[in-house]
């Protein structure tokens, strides 16, 4: 099992330093894949209903990334909202105070449609240049 | 010298998908051994290792039943679990929040699976981390205490969302703290519309006959 101190941060964190491991793990695959050294961005889709806080996330995010190809990279965290559907109004944009009620009519809209996603969706890779070698 | 060049790609990929790709793993091997798989989350305190303890105790003779439990760093829970005659594995997370599908598998070596009907996977005390780990369970079970207040499935809603069923333990607590239990359970259908709702208390043993039929994967 790994370490996932993350270079000191406190155990409030901790969750958030779990997923940020996790997410440089896929990106890291991904460099790989490409061919590519380091990257020097990546975007996040993190829906309401991930239990991740952004937050807490782009905060663990450096320590966590230091000695890899996304160290320095630049996180950007998309919240994504939570969408049901409701009977009558169709489509709706959830409140995650109000659970999955419809928010004109308050009807249960059980199944999320979107807003529980924790994806990489982007990354900016650096390619070699082979002047710099 | 010449400037590196950025190159965007598009990725779209689940940021866990290790761990569910290991969940995996886990389903496909309680499946082939028969072992109904039972992941059960709460706060600290609400009452996870007492409900298991009372149910090793009425249970045994009547289904064969092992635990694996998550915490932090002691293993006291495992030893209270123990003494009901059951097999009680702990994981030590050490500063890890839940238990994810890895340690599970790292674990599941200790049991003989195929002489058993139920794998109790007792996570971590928490309510927001163990929200994101499939563990390969067959069902996940959430308590809440009558203790700890009618608005934790609002404040967290995954967690609540992902359950296949909520047990609201301490029952014989609820006039003395002024629960409110209809209040407890609209918060809990705003969370997770339609989830079953099993009230009980492991003291008095109330509702126990419900919690026992969601432990056989009778339906609720
Ligand atoms: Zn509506």
């Amino acid at each position: 099992m790994r370490a996932l101190y993350c270079a000191g941060r406190g155990a409030a964190d901790m969750h958030e330093a779990s997923i940020a491991l996790s997410l440089i793990d896929v990106a890291s695959e991904v460099l790989r894949e490409h061919g590519a050294a380091r990257a020097s961005a990546l975007t996040v889709r993190v829906g309401q209903w991930s239990s991740v806080v952004p937050e807490a996330l782009t905060a663990a995010f450096p320590a966590c990334a230091a000695g890899t190809g996304l160290e320095g990279a630049r996180l950007s965290v998309v919240t994504v909202p939570g969408v049901g559907e409701c009977p009558v109004h169709g489509r709706v944009t959830l409140d995650v105070t109000r659970g999955l009620r419809c928010p004109e009519c308050g009807a249960p809209t059980p199944t999320l449609l979107a807003g529980d996603e924790l994806e990489l969706d982007e990354l900016e890779l650096v390619e070699p240049d082979l002047e710099d070698v | 010298m010449t400037v590196a060049n950025p190159r965007i790609v598009t990725v779209r990929q689940n940021i866990l998908k290790a761990n569910d790709h290991t969940a995996a793993e886990n389903r496909a091997t309680f499946t082939a051994a028969g072992v109904r798989a039972i992941n059960l989350a709460s706060s600290p305190g609400a009452g996870k290792t007492a409900l298991l303890e009372r149910t090793l105790r009425d249970l045994a003779g009547q289904m064969s039943m092992a635990v694996a439990v998550g915490d932090l760093a002691t293993e006291n829970d495992a030893a209270r679990l123990r003494q009901h005659g059951a097999q009680a594995e702990q994981i030590v997370t050490g500063t890890i929040c839940h238990l994810d599908a890895a340690m599970v598998q790292a674990v599941l070596p200790r049991f003989d699976l195929a002489g058993l009907e139920v794998l109790f996977l007792e996570n971590v005390g928490n309510l927001v981390c163990p929200s994101s780990y499939d563990l390969g369970e067959a069902a996940r079970a959430v308590l809440i205490s009558t203790t700890e207040g009618e608005d934790k499935p609002l404040k967290y809603p995954t967690m609540f969302n992902t359950a296949d069923v909520v047990v609201i333990t301490k029952m014989d607590l609820a006039d003395a703290v002024g629960f409110d239990r209809d209040l407890c359970r609209e918060n809990i259908d705003r969370a997770r519309p339609g989830v079953p709702v099993i009230e009980l208390s492991s003291r008095s043993g109330a509702g126990l006959d419900a919690w026992f039929a969601f432990v056989r994967g009778e339906p609720t």
